[in-house]
């Protein structure tokens, strides 16, 4: 289980990250939302460790996360947004270098490495150096870095960032594999479909500050589950109705111009926090 | 154990940039053997000026070699590329990549100052360069791989490394007993340039090379540098808030 106790992190006078206080439990696919800037990539910088908290604390199965706790960061695998990694070393190097650090045997780093490789479809490139990669066989290498030590935990910051479609898709179904396999997913991620089709529940976050926290579900009926796009001049303006009856009936009054739909997290999002943009 | 760990991250480095890292490392130091000590033929305490200048040399690529294999690395590794975060989050203890870092820039000096002495070889000077010298190298190299670790850790930008050299670096080398015994240097200045590591690494090295053996302050001197900048670069990497 991963809690986040009053977790704040300031920049001189800026506050990135302001007082999160949640819990991951143990195997569930969680969903940190905000916009640019909301300060996702600094809560999972924290998880991390490669910034500490300004004040507040995170803990992992109640065990403090700090930078001497080995122990938990054992459980930890991270994704970050950038390719972090050399990029003169060659893809089995930066493999070799991910399991000496989490003191796997040699025979297992070679046998593990050379499965990954293989699924993600890197083998041929085993030999190439980082920087001579593209950017999506980048993003690959490094889900087979992270998933090299058999984490507990895995942590994503903007995985499918810049991916294309088809990409995506790949990613998330990798994503659903491992989250069936009990691990525990911490996605961070703008692409709001894609936390509505993965995570079992989400946090909003805005300006740092938890908004909200709950299932997809839950935020999409709260707001009502069935949505009306009103058309007028140069703008759109959704309408929600807790029944359907109610946004059909709607929907008649207006007649042209007026498009009935499902509500999506999307909706929750920009309703909740869009307006304040 | 994670020393091993970035021992081998830096053998595979060595091993990928060895003929940049071999050219590097003997360049400038022959070009000062050449112009200083063959172009300009002078003698210094009645010998050779070569004899003087060489182990000043040795203890200068010592001391470059092992400071840039630090410094420019882990500042583009923290800055640029983020690679640092691969560490951070790993289990193995951050005081062990401090100490691999350590280890392998100190290797890495001793690797450019044996060059030079492997170049002058042929020179025949009569110069002794025994077991002791090689302690004393690494230990120099020691010194300055760690001062390059608390340097990359204060960097804003990874281009402030070569400005590091510039600073410290390039000063060092010219002043502290490397091409002039800093005997000859103002009161106050010479005692100040003389507690330097550099000055203290050429002076034991040269002493031993004249046969003389050497003044063992030198190494509690250099010791006591290599305790502060360890205890600096361990409290960075376990409470700098933004690494």
């Amino acid at each position: 289980m991963i809690e986040l106790k009053n977790l704040t992190k300031k920049f001189g006078d800026f506050t990135a990250v302001d007082g999160l206080d949640f819990k991951i439990e143990t195997g569930e696919f969680f969903g940190l939302l905000g916009p640019n800037g909301a300060g996702k990539t600094t809560t999972i910088s924290m998880l991390s460790t490669v910034l500490l908290p300004t004040s507040g604390e995170i803990r992992i199965d109640g065990q403090k996360l700090d930078r001497k706790a080995s122990t938990e960061k054992s459980k930890l695998s991270v994704i970050t947004q950038e390719y972090s990694m050399r990029q003169d070393m060659t893809v089995d190097e930066v493999m070799e270098y991910q399991g000496r650090l989490y003191y796997m045997k040699k025979k297992d780093i070679r046998e593990k490495s050379r499965q990954l490789l293989e699924f993600a479809g890197l083998s041929p490139y085993h030999h190439r150096v980082v920087r001579y990669l593209s950017g999506g066989m980048k993003r690959k290498l490094m889900i087979c870095r992270a998933l090299m030590t058999e984490p507990e935990i895995l942590l994503l910051d903007e995985p499918t960032a810049g991916m294309d479609a088809i990409s995506r898709r790949q990613m998330w179904n990798l994503l659903r594999q491992l989250h069936g396999q009990g691990i525990t997913i911490l996605l961070t991620t703008h692409y709001i479909d894609e936390a509505q089709s993965l995570c079992e529940r989400v946090a909003l976050i805005d300006n740092g500050k938890l908004d909200i926290i709950d299932t997809p579900d839950n935020l999409i009926e709260n707001l009502g589950a069935f949505a009306v796009d009103e058309t007028a001049e140069d703008t759109i303006k959704s309408l929600y109705f807790h029944e359907r009856d109610e946004a059909i009936e709607h929907l008649s009054k207006i007649g042209d111009g007026a498009v009935f739909r499902n509500t999506t997290l999307e909706d929750v999002f920009v309703e909740r926090i869009g307006k304040r943009l | 154990m994670g020393i091993l760990a970035v021992l081998w991250e830096k053998w595979r480095e060595f091993r990928r940039d060895f003929y940049k890292i071999t050219l590097a490392a003997v360049i400038t130091p022959l070009m000062y053997l050449i112009v200083f000590g063959l172009g300009i033929q002078t003698t210094s305490h009645g010998e050779p000026y070569l004899n003087f200048l060489i182990p000043g040399i040795v203890s200068l690529s010592t001391m470059t070699g092992s400071f840039s294999a630090v410094a420019q690395n882990m500042s583009v590794q923290r800055l640029y590329e983020k690679a640092l975060d691969q560490v951070m989050v790993s289990p193995t203890p951050l005081w062990q990549f401090i100490l691999g870092q350590v280890i392998g820039g100190s290797l890495r000096g001793m690797y450019a100052g044996g060059l030079i002495l492997l170049l002058t070889m042929p020179i025949r000077t009569g110069l002794i360069f025994n077991g002791w010298s090689v302690m004393i190298m690494f230990l120099n190299g020691l010194v300055f791989a760690t001062l390059a670790l608390v340097l990359s850790f204060l960097a804003k930008s990874y281009t402030d490394a070569p400005r590091y050299t510039a600073y410290i670096i390039t000063p060092m080398s010219f002043l502290c007993n490397t091409f002039f015994s800093t005997d000859q240097m103002p009161m106050g200045i010479r005692q100040v340039v003389a507690v330097l590591p550099l000055s203290q690494t050429s002076g034991m090295i040269r002493s031993i090379s004249g046969g003389l053996g050497f003044d063992p302050a030198g190494i509690v001197v250099l010791v006591i540098y290599l305790i502060i900048f360890s205890l600096i670069s361990v409290a960075f990497v376990y409470k700098k808030k933004n690494l």
